[in-house]
């Protein structure tokens, strides 16, 4: 099969990612890499759809560090088939500059072309995140319109 | 001995699944089966963890419908590594309550054992999907205050 993941590649690649090893990571990235992460962006802004290995290198260093400290991702199963690897585990982190600790499920889907990651996605449960972030349960009454309201 | 799980037996597994009729779908899944979605149980009242193959039937043939009615169920990723089968799929389904379309991507992770589910984890981005069930935006305010808290503006 053409462009199949070794586990060795695998590994190597998610350890650079949790490790935050930039040097590391910069091997491993296509330059056209597309790099997506679901979730509101109200709450998480750099959720969304990113291009190219300057712009994830830049999400990766800068912009998810604004918001969190010591994140970790603690993976519990890494599948290898083909061109994807799937990781499901899950990350902690703390809001940055205060002690509120985030702690959810993830899964990651990697797709790796000529030995670099040319497509990433994770899906997390945004709305659990999104209610540690803020730090209180997400209440939403229904209105007789059926539009949502803040209780 | 484990019998070896092979593509094929998960791509008709996955079949089956997208049918969401539990006749087809019990053949494949154990009957000490865990099957855990991910979500807030007030929104997504099928959310939470189940066990048991009947009670596993049940949830995707009725209580999952009873909110969405899912008409397409198509997969950007099958990975199938030993017992453990990882999916990543775009699912589309009709509001139960009024015939809305919604979509969202769901990811599922499976352990299989003797070529039927013994354990599901569904992971989908709950946050969208509760906005598209409510049919409105979550009232999130959109900047954050300096002690850490969001504050609306």
């Amino acid at each position: 099969m053409a462009d199949a993941v070794t586990r060795e590649l695998a590994e190597g690649f998610y350890k650079a990612l949790a490790d935050l090893n930039f040097e590391a990571l910069e091997t491993y990235l296509d330059d056209n890499v597309s790099w997506t992460m679901r979730g509101p962006v109200d709450v998480l802004p750099y959720c969304g759809c990113h291009t190219g290995k300057a712009t994830v290198l830049r999400l990766l260093g800068r912009d998810i560090p604004a918001l969190f400290d010591k994140r970790r991702l603690l993976p519990h199963s890494m599948l290898v088939d083909g061109d994807y690897v799937a990781v499901f585990g899950v990350l902690t982190a703390n809001r940055a500059g205060s002690r509120r600790k985030v702690t959810c499920r993830i899964a990651q889907f990697i797709r790796f072309a000529g030995g670099k990651v040319v497509a990433y996605t994770s899906i997390l449960d945004s709305f659990d995140a999104a209610e540690q972030m803020l730090g209180r349960p997400l209440k939403v009454a229904r209105a007789g319109n059926g539009h949502a309201l803040a209780v | 001995m484990t019998e070896l799980l092979s593509r094929q037996r998960v791509e008709a597994f996955y079949k089956a699944y997208a049918t969401r009729d539990p006749e087809k779908v019990a053949p494949y899944i154990h009957d000490d089966v865990e099957w855990t979605v991910c979500g807030p149980v007030d929104y997504l009242p099928f959310c939470g963890t189940h066990r048991g193959k009947a009670s596993i039937l049940d949830l995707i043939g009725r209580r999952v419908q009873a909110v969405l009615r899912t008409y397409s169920f198509v997969p950007e990723a099958i990975l199938v590594d030993g017992e453990q089968v990882a999916m990543l799929s775009r699912q589309s389904a009709w509001r139960a309550a009024d015939g809305r379309a919604i979509s969202y991507r769901v990811a599922n992770y499976m352990r299989f054992r003797d070529g039927k589910v013994l354990h599901n984890l569904s992971l989908i981005d709950s946050f969208d999907v509760v906005e598209q069930v409510l049919g409105h935006p979550l009232p999130v305010p959109s900047k954050h205050h300096d002690d850490g808290e969001l504050i609306a503006i």
